[in-house]
């Protein structure tokens, strides 16, 4: 694997990785900004309406078709909250020219081109995007959000969110509200598209089985030549977490399963810190030898998902388990006592390996998969904080059972939130 | 080792069947650091009543014993728990069971041999005792339930319903909280030494290997074990005709969630990959991405995602599904009907045929990208017997004369169903 950058414009790079060992190419773009209330549901809105068409494709049929005689490539395309930013991601994979019957075209360049062509030029008529397909999709946006409790673990995963997050940019719902969709039309909306095509800071991906000549199809493409510089206005840095008080948040839906979602803040200090918070994490609830496995679920028997994740970006750790209802005060005891074992180093130095060998080896496979490659590089773009798979691999190695400890001393629990059945 | 080697793909499969009946299957993939190996039996949900090889009555169990067989082999005689010992390795390891298979399997980087000895140590040495047995009533029960919250699977297993009579595919794979309740440490011993018997079994490796050297280490850590006899398995008479042609449920979801299934003969053996494939082909041009169908279904807004096409077959049973949301499922449903017809009459269109088979050939292309992926799909291809390179190598000869053939055989009005989920 090797990996180049260029920066071609100010707030504009392009990032190449070169792998022999996939069947396909891929290709992705994403657009980065601040998340606000203000933008957050244009941009929700605007993802859909740039994946309906563009200039020289200008219907959802014509670039289905398009991306069947690339022998089935695909494009998706979707949002994501990142820490306090809003990324707008675009893809597109083809399989590589080795493996198509008739080698008869440069995949790799058609794929570029059109993934650049939906994302940089779309369908504009007299100033404007396409009414119709405006009004679908608001309608379409407007489904989303109403179908944000469809899915009972996830919604109280958002729930949870919402309220560490009250009136805090991470606290918005990245498909935005409804309210908001009201005032959107074609033509607002393309102007809100100009000025943040101008002022987003744009990486463009490329990785596969590439040749010296890829960077010059991105740099020469007309769509990219058009583009101006731009300030990147990127939300990083370690967040600074005040002390607060213990909050429950307790909500009753149709649901035959309680859910539990307990948000902690981690008051980190430095950037190394991160790293070992990747290791508490993993030892509170990261996989099957985890404590929340091990005490919830095979212990005491009370779930069949107790688990936690670490959200680097924001400093957070969230527990998740589903649990029969009343077992609710008995799952909330057991799962304290673990972070009180944590804070007083009651673990072993072969839970500690054992951590660190899992994490070691996800670190390891990163360059086995395309996507998540992209993802890795994408992430240090965004954090400004540029190390090898190696160098990762050393910093996980170092940590020693203090940093932990000192990681769990310095966690608390911000919000419990529990979805639970009416009648109870 | 025998090799089987695709042109199309450029790669090798190394394929043995041991003297005790077990099947070893290795794709060597150079230069990634992934290693993947999963273990399966060719025993799971469907598989509750049978006749133990050597014995002359039936045997009958409860339903979902070989997803609680799942569940318990990981507990060792030694208190240890072999997920624990796994992840303490430093490998990812899970297990599943499917309708017809339930596979043990860990991916890792490093510690490969290591883990390979934990696998094939647990996987070949069951201990289950009434305590073991009885606490894990409470994990499973907690599955199921968390499974009753979701409208996705709900909608699926109603469909099922709709369209079997008897056939044990349309129960859920985990059983339920009764069902389970009758499980004891003698039934699961009894499952276990019928169905994980070597000859029962197959083991597929993807990663940076050298075959020979790797089937050598498989062998070494296998126990004495002779291949046994045929289990006879008994499924109920189903008949070719659907039970009901709807089906519906009340659950809390913001818009309906509607799966068409269309009832199939059961496939031959010879046809199932090209039939599998027009299927696939036939879906695409009916109501996939870039139909009209489904582009005019969007602009009216009665469908704002394309809709999951899958066709699902095995011993006794075999099902198109086609499953999205919508704000009105019967639209969709009177559409669909509506556009099979016309395509019966004016036939396909031509062009549209070979775009169609050029992305079909390409996703099978992208299956070959992942290590976990490509093991998978050859185990429960295997269990199917299909070599998984088959697929690649049938669809470029497939035609428009056999696939209107089962565009009129396969979707017939009368073995339609429509589920749905609302509010």
């Amino acid at each position: 694997m090797k990996y180049t950058e260029k920066e071609i414009k100010k707030g504009i790079k392009i990032h190449i990785i070169e792998n022999e060992k996939f069947k396909t190419n891929l290709v992705a773009v994403f657009l980065s900004m601040p998340i606000t209330r203000e933008n957050v549901t244009k941009n929700s809105l605007l993802s859909a309406v740039l994946r309906r068409g563009s200039m020289n494709m200008p219907t959802s049929t014509d670039i289905n078709k398009q991306l069947e005689e690339m022998y089935g490539a695909s494009f998706d395309n979707g949002l994501d909250k990142t820490g306090d930013n809003d990324i707008l991601k675009f893809y597109m994979e083809t399989i590589n020219d080795n493996f198509i019957p008739q080698n008869d075209e440069n995949m790799l360049k058609t794929s570029v081109e059109k993934l650049l062509e939906i994302v940089f030029n779309p369908l504009i008529k007299n100033e404007k995007f396409n009414d119709e397909y405006v009004q679908q999709e608001k309608d379409n946006i407007k489904r989303i959000i109403e179908g944000k409790a469809d899915n009972k673990a996830r919604y109280a995963f958002d729930r949870c969110i919402e309220e560490m997050y009250k009136n805090k940019p991470y606290g918005l719902y990245k498909y935005g509200y409804i309210e908001d969709l009201e005032s959107l039309d074609a033509k607002n909306l393309y102007e809100y598209y100009q000025k943040m095509i101008s002022e987003c800071k744009i990486d463009i991906f490329v990785s596969g089985k590439l040749d010296q000549n890829t960077l010059n199809i991105i740099e020469n493409n007309e769509n990219i030549q058009k583009l101006n510089d731009r300030e990147v206005k990127i939300i990083n840095g370690i967040e600074k977490k005040e002390k607060v008080e213990e909050k429950e948040v307790i909500e009753e839906m149709d649901v035959t399963q309680g859910k539990v979602v307990i948000g902690m803040d981690l008051d980190l200090k430095n950037e190394e810190q991160k790293y070992d918070a990747l290791l508490y994490n993993a030892i509170l609830g990261g996989s099957a030898s985890s404590k929340m496995f091990q005490e919830v679920r095979e212990k005491a028997s009370l779930a069949y998902t107790a688990s936690s994740s670490y959200v680097r970006y924001k400093s957070n750790i969230f527990i998740r388990c589903g649990i029969e209802i009343k077992n609710y005060k008995k799952a909330i005891e057991i799962i304290k006592k673990q972070l009180e074992d944590m804070k007083n180093g009651i673990f072993t130095d072969e839970d500690i390996e054992n951590a660190k060998k899992g994490i070691i080896s996800s670190i390891k496979s990163i360059d086995d998969e395309q996507d998540t490659e992209i993802t890795y590089f994408f992430g240090q773009e965004l954090t400004n904080n540029k190390i090898t798979l190696e160098e990762y691999i050393k910093k996980i190695q170092n940590i020693s059972k203090e940093n932990i400890i000192k990681i769990a001393n310095d966690a608390q629990i911000n919000t419990i939130y529990f979805l639970k059945n009416k009648e109870l | 080792m025998q090799i089987i080697e695709n042109s199309k793909v450029k790669e090798k499969l190394y394929i043995e069947k041991l003297e005790n009946g077990l099947t070893i299957m290795i794709i060597p993939k150079k230069g990634i650091q992934k290693k993947y190996v999963i273990w399966g039996t060719n025993y799971g949900s469907n598989d509750s009543k049978f006749i133990v090889p050597g014995e002359e009555q039936v045997t009958e169990v409860p339903k979902g014993v070989a997803h609680f067989l799942e569940h318990k082999m990981f507990e060792q005689e030694s208190g240890v728990n072999s997920l624990d010992t796994l992840t303490a390795l430093g490998v990812e390891a899970n297990a599943y069971t499917t309708n017809d298979h339930t596979a043990y399997l860990f991916e890792c980087t490093e510690n490969f041999y290591p883990a390979l000895d934990e696998l094939m140590d647990y996987v070949q040495h069951p201990y289950f005792t009434d305590e073991n047995v009885e606490k894990e009533k409470g994990i499973i029960g907690q599955e199921i339930m968390m499974y009753d919250d979701y409208p996705e699977w709900k909608v699926y297993l109603n469909t099922l319903e709709a369209m079997y009579h008897n056939h044990p595919v349309k129960l859920d794979i985990t059983g339920t909280i009764e069902t389970i309740s009758h499980i004891d440490k003698e039934i699961l011993y009894k499952c276990y030494n019928t169905f994980y018997n070597p000859s029962n079994m197959a083991m597929v490796v993807c990663g940076d290997f050298e075959p020979e050297q790797l089937l050598q280490e498989i062998k070494n850590r296998l126990i004495d074990k002779k291949a046994n006899g045929e289990i006879k398995r008994i499924y109920p008479e189903e008949e070719e005709s659907i039970v009901k042609e709807k089906i519906e449920q009340k659950m809390d979801v913001s818009e309906p969630l509607f799966t068409i299934g269309i009832k199939d003969k059961i496939v031959n053996e010879k046809e199932k990959v090209k039939k599998h494939i027009a299927i696939e082909i036939l879906l695409s041009i009916i109501i996939g991405k870039s139909s009209k169908l489904y582009q005019d279904l969007y602009n009216e807004g009665i469908l704002f995602t394309t809709p999951s096409l899958d066709y699902e077959f095995g011993a006794g049973y075999s099902h198109i599904l086609i499953t999205g949301q919508s704000k009105l499922p019967e639209k969709v449903y009177e559409k669909f009907k509506n556009t099979i017809n016309e395509i019966k009459q004016k036939g396909i269109d031509k062009e549209e045929f070979e775009r169609t088979k050029k992305t079909i050939y390409g996703s099978y292309v992208r299956e070959f990208n992942e290590a976990g992926e490509i093991a998978r799909m050859f185990l429960s291809d295997f269990f199917k017997v299909i070599n998984s390179f088959d697929y690649l190598e049938e669809i470029p000869i497939i035609n428009e004369n056999y696939v209107e053939q089962i565009l009129k055989e396969v979707f017939k009005e009368e073995k339609m169903v429509i589920s749905v989920i609302k509010k």
